[in-house]
This record gives structure tokens, sequence and C-alpha cells, in this order.
């Protein structure tokens, strides 16, 4: 007759099952999800676009915008026949006149989407580091089936380590997502990257660097063609004076082509990290991915691998010396209940 | 006679990955043109200037004087002119930099620096700090700066790539019957403080996009070259454009 000692109840052993599931499921999510090489791409992203998602950097691209807008239109306005004279003999502006009204409608389209996502940007760049991201699971995971692994392969010993372990981790995987503000701050991730889906694509980024070819060219015509020459017929100090938001794009064309150059690399070296982090699960789940496992394993180590009290196992113990299997209690699972 | 690897190749160091995958590429293509060569050469001699590698296939050491470009009428001398993303080397489109002095801004001229042109078995890097306030180039060993859409760029090679960070071999530039060939990986634009790998095959030994191999031609009686390239932009905010890169002078060994 098999020592009931040496048996593990089927119920214990089910919930420890359940916990090594648990744990292999954490461990298993990483890899499934490639988080190892998708996460740290996030992590890329998010650092790479830092410069610029600053409400006053932001605001400084809007002014860029405004400072071209008005030169175009000034000059394409200008019913002055020597203004008109120069453009019109300007090769190198046309482009910018004809193709302007379309940059500018997109470009300020795109600053907007990306200034109301301001506050969607900083809450992800708030959560801890993309690139810690799959040791968030890998670990706990590990230690989850080391535990649930201990418990089914010596259920007489560490009952109280196993459950106390298991316990501990669950509502270490409950507590992380509130501790880190998840709940808040992934839908708000979720909602950037749904905004972020038509503009961080290869199609859009190179319509802006050709958007950011033209406005260079015509700036350049504007600069070198035009303005010199309404300030040869009259004079510079006037033609400061007939084209001033042209004299002010010239004055600023450096500080804009500061601006605009790094963000537009920025936004080109991250379509890949971007495609990356969209392949990943939706971002409002990842809380969830924490807490569904955690509250699982707090009913695992509470109901599912509660032994009963010795007073309960006197009472229940027939009076028979030798009591059956089956009412036996677990091995050392009074010991994690005293 | 020096054997390929010796002469041809920088030896196998304590590098990155990439540097030793750039270095085999190197080794492969070399290797595969030292075999063309060995089938299909008389065992020509060097000429002046050059150190003889193979058999009819000399490592030319020295400058690469440039002839300043010149705009009238066709584009001659050397210049340097940047394909739009999606385009072709052929048909563009490209880049019109208004700062151009040609009546097609597509070509950008460019004039002799303070070594004269390029120099080969060496770098050319660029001085510290490499652009000023405006993010004009400062480097001015290879090419005097040129305007670009109103800021000056610059031309350098050394060891360390500044764009990719990688260790990048020396300029080499083989002559083999009057046709140029090589490698000039470390060729590094500067602009707008930022760098622009241009050098081909890239540092990390690959040839992406547009990238075509170093050619052209050589006269070994006058020292007269034409060296050709083109070069993908990888990342930055011109990533998918694509330099293409005319280098027109004389030859003057070391």
């Amino acid at each position: 007759m098999p020592d009931p000692a040496s048996r593990t109840r089927p119920a214990r052993r089910g919930a420890l099952l359940a916990a090594l599931a648990i744990g292999l499921g954490l461990i298993a999510a990483p890899v499934a999800f490639a988080m190892f090489d998708r996460a740290p791409q996030g992590a890329t992203m998010i650092a790479d676009f830092e410069p610029f998602m600053t409400a006053p950097r932001l605001e400084g691209f809007q002014n860029d915008i405004a400072t071209i807008d008005a030169a175009v239109r000034e000059v394409d306005a200008s019913t002055d026949p020597v203004v008109v004279e120069a453009r019109e003999a300007s090769a190198g502006y046309a482009p910018l006149s004809e193709q302007w009204p379309q940059i500018h409608e997109d470009m300020t389209g795109l600053l907007d989407d990306v200034q109301a996502n301001l506050g969607n940007y900083q809450a992800v760049a708030a959560l801890p580091d993309f690139a810690l991201f799959p040791w968030f699971f890998l670990v706990p995971g590990a230690l989850i089936t080391a535990l649930a692994g201990l418990g089914l392969l010596a259920p007489r010993r560490r009952t109280a380590l196993v459950r106390g372990g298991l316990a501990l981790l669950g509502a270490g995987l409950i507590a992380a997502p509130v501790a880190f503000q998840m709940f808040d701050r992934a839908p708000a991730g979720g909602r950037m990257m749904d905004a972020f889906a038509t503009i961080q694509t290869t199609e859009n980024v190179t319509r802006i660097q050709g958007y950011f070819a033209t406005m260079a060219a015509g700036q350049g015509a504007l600069r070198l063609d035009v303005v010199p020459a309404v300030a040869q017929r009259i004079g510079p100090d006037a033609a400061a004076e007939t084209l001033p938001a042209t004299t002010a794009l010239d004055a600023a064309w450096i500080g804009i082509l500061g601006d605009m150059t790094p963000m537009i690399g920025a936004m080109s070296d991250n379509v890949d990290s971007y495609q990356a982090v969209a392949s990943l699960p939706p971002f409002p789940l990842f809380p969830w991915f924490f807490v569904a496992p955690g509250v699982l394993l707090l009913a695992i180590a509470g109901p599912g691998l509660r032994g009963r009290r010795p007073t309960e196992e006197a009472a229940t113990r027939a009076p028979s010396p030798t009591p059956s299997p089956a009412d036996a209690p677990a091995p050392g699972l009074t010991e994690g209940v005293r | 006679m020096t054997t390929l690897s010796t002469t041809v190749l920088p030896p196998l160091r304590r590098t990155s990955r990439r540097r030793r995958l750039a270095t085999l590429a190197l080794l492969a293509t070399a290797t595969g043109g030292a075999l063309t060569a060995c089938s299909s050469d008389d065992g020509g001699d060097a000429p002046a200037g050059g150190d003889a590698s193979r058999a009819g296939s000399v490592a030319l050491v020295g400058t690469f004087a440039l002839d300043p470009g010149a705009c009238d009428g066709a584009p001659s001398g050397s210049y340097f002119r940047m394909v739009n993303s999606g385009g072709t080397l052929e048909e563009g489109p490209y880049f019109p930099n208004p700062d151009s002095s040609c009546s097609d801004p597509s070509i950008t001229p460019i004039a002799p620096g303070t070594d004269g042109g390029l120099v080969t078995g060496g770098y050319q890097p660029s001085p510290d700090p490499a652009f000023d306030d405006q993010g004009n180039a400062q480097a001015d060993g290879i090419t005097a700066p040129a305007g670009f859409a109103a800021i000056q760029f610059g031309l350098s090679t050394q060891e360390t790539d500044p764009q990719t960070g990688t260790e990048v071999p020396a300029p080499e530039i083989l002559a083999a019957d009057g046709e140029l060939s090589g490698q000039i990986t470390a060729w590094s634009a500067s602009w707008n403080s930022l760098y622009f790998n241009q050098g081909s095959p890239k540092p990390d030994g690959s040839s992406p996009g547009l990238t075509a191999p170093v050619s052209g031609t050589y006269d070994e009686e006058t020292g007269r070259f034409v060296l050709e390239w083109a070069s993908a932009v990888v990342d930055g905010p011109f990533n998918g454009f694509t330099g293409v890169w005319h280098l027109e002078g004389t030859f003057t060994p070391a």
C-alpha cells in the first residue's frame, strides 16, 4: 500500500500545474511576441523622439511652417511688378509655389497630430524602459515556474515557500501595473500608436523628405533669385520692406533647417521601430498581462494550495490508525498554514 | 610582389563585427577581382606611384588631385549630385541644390581642398570641431566646403565612420588596364551638424539601394583619372537618397 505521505493531493497538484502553466506562459510571452527584438526598438523610438516631443519644440515646428507660409504667400500674392518679375524669372521657386498648399496642409496636419499626442507620448515615455519589458515577463515567469516545479517535485517540503512565493509573485504582478500607472499610460500609448500609424510609414516619410527638398530648393530660390533680383531693382532696404516675410524666412532658414532636418531623420530612422512596436499586442492589454496571471496566482496560492488545519485533519481522520490515502492531508501542507 | 592581404586590404585586427564583415566583403571582392585579373591580364608593370599588389592590378597610393567642377554646358571636373528617394541613377529625380552654380541645380560642383583632393593609403579626417555654430562643415582637406541648401558641406575620411561609428579602412583605389576599382568606404559628407556616410561599399560591407562600386579610368602616362561611385544614404533625414560622386583630375603618387 503506498504511503499517503508520498502522494500529492490531486487538487494541490492541479493548482501547482496551473501555476507552472502560468509561469511557462509568462516565459513564453516575450518569445511569442518577439519582445526581445521589438521592445528595444520601442525604447529606441521613444528615445529618438524625446528631443522633439516637448511643447516648445513642437510649437517651434509650427512656427517654422508658418514662417515659410508667410513668405510664400507674400511672394505669390504680391502685385508689385518688381516682385512679380523676379518671381516669374525664378525657375527654382515655381515648384514651391505650386506645391506649397499641399505641403502646408500636410505638414500642419502632421504637427497637429503630433502635438495632440504629446501627452500620450509623455505617458509612454514615463513607463519603464521598453527594453526591460520582456524581462518583466521572463523573470516572474521563471520564478513561478521554479516554485511550481519545486512544489511538484518535492511535495513534502517547502510548501510554505511555494505558497508564500507564489502569493508574493501574484501580488507583485498585480501591483506592478498599478505602481507604473500602466492603466493610464498604456492606453495613452495605444492612442499614440494609433495616431502615428499614418505618420510613421515609409510612404509618408518619403513624402515629407520630398517636401523638405521642395522647401529647401524653394527657399534657396527666394534667397538667391527673388530677393536679390528685387534688391537689385529697388535696393536692399526697400526689398526688405517690400518682402518682410521673405526676408524673415531667409534670416530664420538655418534655424529651420536645424529644426527640421533632425526631426525628419528621427522619423525616417524609426519607421521600422514603429512597425515593430505596432506588432506587439495592443498597449491597453499590457497591464492585464500582469494582473490576470497575478490574480490566478493568488487564487492558486490561497485556496488552491491551502491545507487543512491540524484540528480539521484530526476531526476528519478515521478512527482507524491508518487513514485512507484519499483523506490524508497533503504532505507538508499543514506547514504552510501554521 | 606583396600579397593581396597585406597590400590591398587592412589587416584583420581587433575590430567590431561590422568591421570584420566589411573587411571580409572587401576581401571577397578583391579576391574575385584578383582571380579575374590573373586569368586575363598580361602581368604588366606597376605604374609610377603604384604598389604592385597582383599581376596587372596596382594600388594607387598618393593624391587624386581634383579638377574643380565647372558647368559650361555639360558638367566637367569634379561634382556631386543627389538622387531623391525612389529615383534612379540615370533618370533621377535629383535634389535641386539652390546653392549650385550650375544652370542644372542638381549638379553641385566641388573644388579641391587644402590637400588637393583624395588621398589614398591614409585618412583625411574632419577638424575638431567639425561644424560651426550654424552647422557648416569645417572639413576642407579633400574639397573646399560647398553650399548645399544654405549650409556648407564638407568631405572627410576617418578611421571611425562618424555616422555609423564603425571602423573603416582607408580609401584604396586599384588600377588595372586603365580601369579603376577599389573601395572608398570611409568617404563621409558632413552637413548641418550631421554626418552621412557616402562610401562604397558601406561600412558594413553592403551596397544597399543604388550604391554602386567605385569605377573609373586611369591613364598611366598622364595620371589623369575619372573616379565615380554612388552611395545610398542609410538612415537620417536623407535616408533613401543617393549621392552620386564624380571625381576627375590627376593622380600624384605619394
